[in-house]
């Protein structure tokens, strides 16, 4: 079982698209893949057609009270199934806080799913908190999309320095660029320097595109309602670039 | 929960359709023609596991699905590249290791293919999301069925449909029956119609000479069930349980004289021997291509590649050994005689045979062949020391084998635990005997090979890898032959003399008279 957590500080980065569709893309690979959707706003949730709502909220979960498996819901897609998100995970921090070694709670909770699926995705919503550490314990990668604007760049280095000052040398983190647009100058010349500084990133960018947005229309992964499109294409690339940094 | 359905005779598919939106959503995802192919090996030994292997071809789309027949519940389903002859060819790892320990050499066959519309409906929430899936199979000639698959977390909507399904005015009946038996019903075959193992009913009044004709005819329907699969080299067992049905034959005729008259016997001892003959180096290789994972894995990790070479070697002449059988098996030596000696074993026995044996009766031929062969067993072990040489132990084992022969020909006349138990004692003897001869064979064949492999540019470390192997199988050899000595004490213990003396000899004789 590999955990892959899709993590930004900042939002509206395309962070639950890239969840949704590369766990698809997993799925589709015929590996048993969980999406675990841990933002509150529970948009990946809602891709699936899922109520964002769980049994007994954070509290039991952290707490242990229910396995997770008993909340699991299994989507419209083979081997993909989805842990929806609560109301209640806006309080995930505080719950935590409560509880023995706060930032192990996720990777505890997570284990006794290892026999039943391959990869696990996290869903994260945007901040650095106790939640972020919890997180950054949990994944065995840490995928990080990127919008080649100034203001990105500034989560990412913000992000560097965090891993640094905590000393957490054994996470794996992997940014990629998001929701690009090549048209736009300022994109084009953001990625060439940031390659440069960052060279862990991922070749593969994530354009900036309509059918992406759509998704919340059709409430599907791209691959639910598109067979053929440059952004369903850039997520296969980005799908087996990812699958090589987890080798 | 039930899960799998039957639909009343007069239901079709598309009023059950009809019915079924009153109160939910079904949405037709998908309606394709599906041909269910029923597959196990020629020996039924899926079936005999309790498993049901289906291959589902759709569309362009390949599934294989294993069934467990007592449960009706699925193991394992994959969508696979092609259909498998062998275990090696399924690329899932699941599915591998669950059949490779039931299926080893054997080859999957077809057993016959049913033609199915098959439905898929998906029933959704007030979301669009799916909540419970459904399939039907409709066939002309067999009930329509439909099975429930539950979605994960969804199991109040499951309930519920399965509530409505077996209510009024659907009426759907809960079944248990997999498909398998209905289809082979269909299909018109029948569950282990084949099976390498000797079951020959025989009544202990029986006159001797019919018995043999019966034993005689059983074994060459055996021949005949194997023959083709040799000729079209399935799997090396076609070849195995071929040559047993020879072998057996030949153990009758000449373990069991002045039953048939006596140039029949000599005719056809003749022709069983050259059968054997000419089956002898096919077998032999194919010996050496299923132990050769076994052998590579003797080696030490270094060197173990370095043996490849020898398979390739093998191979070939395998499959030259085998073009020439077949050829053999397509003779008009081969055919005439076989149908020479089925149209004697057919035709009605003499009403008074000459033959000195024929007309006693099988049980008291059974009892005196038996009981003078197990005594040439004892006797011929009991001279064998640890200084005997190799061919006084193979003489031991060439005996042993007759001796379970005429057991195994008779067993339905004795009480069959007592029978059983004495055929599992001679077996533990007559393994250790076998394994030191095939090491034996083993190892001199690859000393053989080395010679022929040294023409054909082979690389010196292949040499090398052969040089370790027969010095391992030396040592397994040597193992061997140092486990006789308490095996044979075993056979010839105190309790097993008197076990065999009381079911096959009158006079009851103490150990000191052997």
């Amino acid at each position: 079982m590999k955990v892959i957590a899709v993590y930004s500080i900042k939002g509206g980065v395309g962070k639950t698209s890239s969840a949704v569709n590369l766990a698809h893309m997993a799925a589709i690979g015929g590996h048993k893949t969980l999406v675990w959707d841990l933002d509150p706003q529970g948009a990946s949730s809602y891709y699936f057609r899922i109520k964002p709502k769980i049994k007994g909220g954070s509290k039991d979960l952290i707490a242990g009270k229910r396995e997770l498996d008993d909340l699991i819901k299994g989507t419209d897609y083979a081997n993909l199934d989805l842990l929806p998100a609560d109301f209640s995970f806006r309080n995930l921090d505080l719950v935590l806080d409560a509880s023995k070694k706060p930032t192990r709670q996720l990777k505890k909770r997570l284990k006794p799913l290892a026999d039943e699926y391959d990869f696990i995705f996290l869903d994260c919503p945007p901040n650095i908190s106790l939640l972020s550490e919890a997180v950054f314990e949990a994944a065995d990668l840490l995928l990080s999309p990127i919008i080649p604007t100034t203001l990105s760049l500034r989560t990412l280095d913000q992000l560097s320095d965090f891993v640094h000052e905590h000393e957490l040398h054994d996470l794996n983190v992997v940014p990629f660029f998001s929701m690009v647009d090549r048209r736009k100058k300022m994109h084009r010349d953001i990625m060439v320097s940031l390659v440069t500084k960052y060279p862990n990133i991922l070749t593969t960018s994530v354009p900036y595109a309509s059918d992406i947005e759509r998704m919340g229309l059709e409430r599907m992964p791209l691959g639910g309602f598109t067979k053929n499109s440059p952004s369903l294409k850039a997520y296969q690339q980005l799908w087996q670039e990812v699958l090589l940094r987890l080798e | 929960m039930h899960l799998l359905f039957e639909f009343p005779h007069h239901l079709t598919v598309e009023h059950f359709i009809a019915k079924l939106s009153n109160k939910y959503q079904p949405y037709l995802d998908s309606q394709h023609e599906s041909h269910v192919t029923f597959y196990d090996s020629f020996d039924w030994r899926l079936y005999s596991a309790g498993i049901s292997c289906e291959i589902t071809q759709a569309k362009n789309e390949l599934s294989l699905t294993l069934i467990e027949l007592a449960l009706n519940q699925g193991i394992a389903s994959e969508a696979i590249a092609s259909v498998p002859v062998f275990v090696n060819d399924i690329a899932s790892e699941s599915l591998q290791l669950t059949l490779a320990p039931i299926l080893e050499m054997r080859a999957l066959m077809p057993l016959g293919t049913i033609t199915l519309q098959r439905f898929r409906l998906n029933i959704l929430n007030d979301d669009q999301k799916i909540v419970v899936r459904v399939v039907i199979d409709e066939s002309p000639s067999l009930p329509n069925r439909l099975s429930v698959l539950p979605v994960k977390g969804y199991d109040k909507a499951c309930e519920h449909l399965i509530e409505t399904l077996i209510s009024h005015p659907i009426n759907l009946t809960p079944i248990h029956q997999p498909l398998l038996p209905a289809a082979l019903q269909l299909i018109g075959r029948k569950a282990n119609d084949y099976s390498s193992k000797l079951n020959v009913d025989l009544a202990p009044e029986l006159r001797a000479d019919i018995a043999c004709k019966y034993l005689y005819s059983h074994l060459l329907n055996a021949m005949k069930a194997n023959e083709q699969g040799v000729i079209a080299e399935i799997d090396s067992e076609f070849l195995h349980d071929f040559r047993v049905a020879v072998r057996r034959t030949r153990a009758g005729l000449s373990q069991l004289k002045g039953v048939l008259p006596e140039d029949i016997n000599a005719r056809y001892i003749e022709f069983f021997s050259w059968l054997g003959q000419i089956t002898g180096p096919t077998r032999d290789l194919d010996v050496h291509l299923l132990n050769f994972e076994h052998y590579k894995n003797s080696l030490p990790e270094a060197i173990r590649e370095d043996i490849n070479p020898l398979h390739d070697f093998l191979r070939a002449k395998q499959k030259k050994a085998q073009q020439d059988l077949a050829k053999k098996l397509r003779s008009d030596r081969y055919l005439n005689t076989l149908a020479d000696w089925e149209a004697f074993l057919k035709a009605s026995p003499d009403k008074n045979p000459v033959e000195a044996n024929a007309q006693l009766n099988i049980k008291e031929l059974a009892d005196r062949r038996i009981w003078k062969m197990f005594i040439r067993a004892i006797k011929e072990g009991q001279l064998i020391t640890r200084h005997s040489d190799a061919e006084e132990l193979h003489e031991l084992r060439k005996t042993g084998k007759k001796l379970r022969y005429l057991m195994e020909f008779f067993q339905s006349l004795y009480p069959e635990s007592q029978i059983k138990h004495l055929i599992k004692n001679l077996k533990s003897l007559q393994e250790v005997l076998g394994d030191f001869q095939d090491y034996a064979v083993q190892e001199s064949n690859l000393r053989l090979f080395s010679d022929e492999m040294i023409n054909l540019n082979t690389p010196a470390n292949t040499f090398l890898a052969m040089g370790v192997l027969i010095q391992e199988l030396d040592t397994r050899k040597y193992h061997a032959r140092r486990h006789f000595t308490a095996r044979f004490a075993e056979f010839a213990s105190t309790e097993n003399l008197q076990a065999f003396a009381d079911l096959f000899s009158d006079n009851k004789p103490k150990r000191k008279s052997l």
